[in-house]
């Protein structure tokens, strides 16, 4: 492939980081952020007085993130592996402010009030799991693979945020912290004798927690701690949620109720359906073609992502492009899951599309990562 | 030429992992594409059934909002309930028999009403659309009869801000409006929606979290009809918390309606505590012309009106205070040791400052004139030569012990703090140094020095206090509606000024003789049988020119500001207040029998005929 390029055309390509432009995975995060514009603004033109307001909003942090993601291709990817345990540290350090002074969300703890801004650490903490873990497993390959005692590190720097994310208390956003961990873990490529460990650890866990998890509490109290954890998304504790999404996404049909006439969107309440919803509206308004159309631009994303890994120049891009395409599959698939009743209701925000600026900066922050990564595949032997 | 090869010799290959992670996104998606198709191809019949039929709403029970009274319980602010007719464009099914019915018992024409409908049906299609507010019980049962069973009709519940005494005590109560974008947003804790009606001003906005009460939740069944099946779960709505006040209202309708005068305000506290009596800004406005939003046409004229009926005086309105400032003056000078109490000026009439003429208002001079008469009879020229020893720091120090120059931080959140001059603000927004001659305005009340009416009352209320200088308060208690008290009000002392006691009694003596003697200048104000203390004021608008014109021939905007302070502290129950009356002329003149007449109702002596 380096053979067909001429020597010019590749120095100029190398000093140029926009020569090789992440352009495919850009235009699909913005095509994204843009459909969600429309969803958020049909989504809250049952809120009259505020409709604009979360438009424009969602727009400014559109601008934002873009220049954002254009700052992030600029600087060469070792400078994040470099100051990886850095951002780390910052991350627990914002989490641990958000657990002592943070204030109370309905009920939980998940933001820091900058004033103009709240700051939602548990989005970023993703990212700086994603960061930390790259850096600490790419240091292993060099001694000669993942040994079971290897793996202790990348499971204090796992456990750790998963933890504080727990307590705050936001039980999704742990499992799916540990979840984007343990695939980046995965794609390390521990040895057989390893990975057996690995099975055998889950699987005793699942068992124990099958057999004696529920013995411990009752079933109602299982309920009122579901509800605890969730309670915006669940105020009577009835599934009544669930089902109005369900209702909602069902009678889009194959093309939808057309842009602001859904029965359910303009008429239910739904009191987070331009954030962790919004996937419902787009089912009701744009029918199954629209969900289509959205799930294919994820997926042209994900494999993108993962063509970039593939070819990264080192162990460490491969791994932050890899726990990145990570981050954004799991949100993806538990988001779209639990609109449609496959999956638990958790608070995680469907990338791009959800309304929130912590959500939609962390999502082109990925990006950005992504295509510094691409950008800069190739490199003078050193 | 340089030679391209991947740098590093122990880069892992990932091509079996990535082969995974392809398989693991593929069969991802495809299950929830399978889902998808199940809910929106196969099953989409069913959830459109349900999305148009028999289906679940979960509705927001409102919570009634608290009520505001006085300190005897009395009502001042309360929840109605009130009816309006909607329909909800998206769901109605007979427009022939809403225009028929509806046009025939609300006394619309068909035409208007035909009208009417048509609107609502180019609006958005799920959203109630209001034909009719304010319903009465008649209309109600008849709608209820004839249009209980048409899906898309509603009738809507919404309660209805009450204030029974209308215009009175309109600044303290304040008005609600509905929530604005901004407050939407900024509220994220509390659960509110657009279209809620919020405490725009007064204690309906500092007290909004108390009075707003908790929402309810009502999950009910409707069937293809949009009737109401049932309540499958219900979350009762918590009223909100009852706030009394600590003014009686019968006090504050009685100030009210003795100041007949056009513009001004009274401000009445207990010295003792700070709580406030009666806190009186005129023009008011009528509070249930805001309630549940006020019209167009009734904002405009409020908002238009050049006396500004909408802003509360009592706290906003900034006067030069005149010579009840001399009370400041005084004390100041004699703590600072400038005069002693029997040292005497003589007052020409004028007096000549860096070539400047400074005019008492009795043009043939007082004569010869001590601390004690220069109160009494409020000479200018024994305080323009107080105020030139002083200079304005002094002054300004003591200003800011008897409370000018701060805001005295009663609840309401916009008061103004108003100003007192010294060299420090006058380098710094003139850019030149403080002459002699501010000093000799500032002496007498007037030039940059501006109090607020209830500064002026807080001032009396020092003196009454032999320097302690008391916040003022106007909530008394918070009162869940469970009758938790949920939250009493203490007095607080915000400083003690510690004056020489031998000054302040001075200060007092002469205060009394303002009243009893028979050159005072608050004579009018006597009540026999009542120990009144006070001070008048008489601030200038513009530069005087012309001394021998009378009040009536000065256009209303270039007359004096009447003013006057007064406290009574030997009787039980103390008060002290300030009365101004804007443009109103001479404070002995105007503002005194106003003062006379609360004193009398206070204490319950008839107001006897000059």
């Amino acid at each position: 492939m380096l053979d067909t390029m001429s020597h010019t055309q590749f120095n100029n390509r190398l000093l140029n980081p926009f020569g090789r432009f992440e352009w495919a995975m850009v235009s699909v995060s913005i095509i994204l952020t843009l459909f969600g514009l429309i969803l958020i603004y049909s989504a809250t033109t049952s809120l009259a007085a505020s409709e604009k307001n979360f438009v424009i909003k969602q727009f400014t942090w559109m601008c934002l993130s873009l220049v954002m993601l254009i700052a992030l291709t600029l600087v060469d990817y070792k400078l994040f592996e470099k100051y990886a345990f850095w951002v780390y540290f910052a991350l627990i350090l914002a989490l641990v402010v958000v657990w002592a002074i943070g204030r109370v969300t309905a009920g939980s703890r998940r933001w820091i009030d900058l004033g103009l801004m709240r700051f939602q650490p548990s989005e970023f903490a993703k990212l700086a799991v994603v960061l930390a873990l790259s850096r600490c497993l790419s240091e292993k390959f060099g001694a000669g693979g993942l040994q079971i005692l290897d793996l202790v590190k990348p499971a204090i720097i796992i456990a750790v945020p998963a933890l504080l994310v727990l307590v705050q208390p936001d039980l999704g956003t742990a499992v799916v912290t540990i979840l984007i961990g343990a695939s980046l873990v995965l794609f390390a490529g521990p040895p057989r004798r390893v990975l057996a460990w690995m099975a055998a650890g889950l699987l005793s866990l699942i068992v124990f927690l099958y057999f004696f998890g529920g013995r411990f509490l009752l079933d109602y109290q299982k309920r009122r701690i579901a509800t605890f954890l969730n309670p915006e998304y669940d105020p009577l504790g009835s599934g009544y949620h669930i089902l109005q999404s369900q209702i909602a996404i069902g009678s889009g049909g194959l093309t939808g109720q057309g842009f602001m006439q859904g029965a359910q969107n303009q008429l239910m309440f739904l009191p987070v359906k331009h954030t962790d919803f919004i996937f419902t509206i787009l089912a009701e308004e744009f029918g199954f073609i629209g969900c289509l159309v959205v799930l294919v631009l994820f997926a042209t994303y994900l494999f993108r992502g993962l063509s970039i890994a593939q070819k990264a120049r080192d162990s460490f891009g491969a791994l932050v492009t890899f726990g990145c395409i990570s981050i954004i599959f799991w949100h993806v698939t538990i988001n779209v899951g639990m609109v449609m009743g496959l999956l638990p209701v958790v608070g995680v925000p469907l990338n791009f599309v959800s309304y929130g600026g912590s959500s939609l900066l962390s999502s082109f922050i990925i990006t950005g990562l992504v295509a510094n990564v691409s950008a800069r595949r190739f490199s003078y032997l050193e | 030429m340089t030679e391209y090869i991947k740098p590093f010799a122990s880069m892992k290959d990932f091509r079996l992992q990535v082969l995974i992670a392809s398989i693991v996104i593929l069969v991802s998606f495809g299950i929830l594409l399978a889902r998808l198709w199940k809910l929106q191809l196969i099953e989409s019949d069913y959830f459109s059934e349900m999305s148009y039929g028999n289906r679940t709403r979960l509705m927001r029970l409102p919570p009634s909002r608290g009520a505001i009274t006085d300190c005897n319980g009395t009502i001042l602010a309360q929840n109605q309930p009130n009816f309006s007719l909607s329909i909800m464009p998206g769901e109605l099914q007979e427009p022939e028999k809403v225009i028929d019915s509806g046009s025939s018992i609300l006394g619309i024409t068909p035409e208007k009403m035909r009208l009417l409908l048509l609107n609502a049906a180019n609006s958005p299609k799920y959203r109630n659309f209001q034909i009719k507010k304010n319903l009465t019980v008649e209309e109600i049962s008849l709608l209820k009869s004839r249009l209980g069973n048409v899906r898309g009709v509603v009738i809507e519940t919404r309660p209805l801000r009450e204030y029974p005494f209308g215009e009175s005590l309109c600044h303290v109560l304040g008005t609600m409006g509905e929530i604005s974008a901004e407050e939407l947003v900024r509220s994220e804790r509390f659960v509110y929606r657009a279209g809620d009606l919020v405490g725009k001003t007064g204690i309906e906005k500092e007290y909004e979290s108390y009075l707003k009460g908790e929402e309810g939740w009502n999950q009910i069944e409707i069937d293809a009809k949009g009737r109401q099946l049932g309540s499958t779960n219900r979350i009762p709505p918590q009223r909100g918390a009852d706030i009394s006040l600590t003014i009686d209202i019968s006090l504050q309708k009685f100030v009210e309606e003795v100041f007949i005068e056009r513009a001004g305000s009274v401000v009445a506290l207990d010295p003792d505590t700070g709580r406030v009596l009666a806190l009186v800004s005129k023009p008011g406005f009528d509070l249930n012309l805001f309630s549940p939003s006020i019209s167009e046409r009734n904002w405009k004229s409020l908002n238009s009106d050049p006396l500004h009926p909408l802003e509360n005086r009592s706290i906003r309105g900034l006067y030069a205070p005149g010579s009840t400032f001399k009370i400041v003056t005084a004390m100041a000078g004699l703590s600072e040791g400038v005069v002693k109490p029997e040292t005497t000026f003589e007052c020409s009439g004028e007096l000549e400052v860096s070539s400047q003429i400074y005019r008492c208002w009795k043009t043939k001079g007082h004569g010869k004139v001590s601390m004690h008469r220069a109160m009494v009879e409020s000479c200018d020229v024994y305080f323009y030569e107080l105020g030139l020893r002083l200079g304005a720091d002094r002054i300004a120090k003591y200003s800011s012990l008897f409370g000018f120059g701060a805001a005295t931080g009663i609840e309401l959140s916009n008061e103004l703090p108003g100003l007192v001059p010294n060299s420090l603000w006058k380098q710094r927004n003139y850019g030149v140094p403080i002459k002699d001659g501010d000093s000799v305005t500032i002496s007498i009340g007037q030039g940059y020095l501006l109090a607020t009416p209830i500064q002026m009352a807080n001032m009396a209320a020092a003196v009454a206090n032999n320097g302690k200088v008391m916040k003022p308060y106007l909530v008394e208690k918070i009162k869940s509606s469970d009758g938790q008290l949920l939250f009493e009000n203490q007095p607080v002392q915000k400083w003690n000024a510690s004056f020489n006691s031998g000054y302040l009694e001075l200060i007092q003596r002469a205060l009394k003789d303002v009243v009893e003697d028979r050159s005072g200048t608050g004579r009018k104000s006597f009540i026999p049988g009542l120990k009144v203390y006070a001070k008048t004021g008489t601030s200038q608008v513009i530069r005087e020119k012309d001394r021998g014109t009378e009040q009536e021939q000065v256009p209303y905007h270039e007359r004096t500001h009447a003013m006057f302070v007064a406290y009574v502290n030997d009787r039980p129950r103390k008060i002290a207040l300030a009365v101004v009356v804007e443009h109103g002329g001479g404070g002995g003149a105007v503002a005194a029998p106003i003062a006379k007449k609360i004193l009398c109702k206070y204490y319950g002596i008839p107001d006897s005929p000059r």
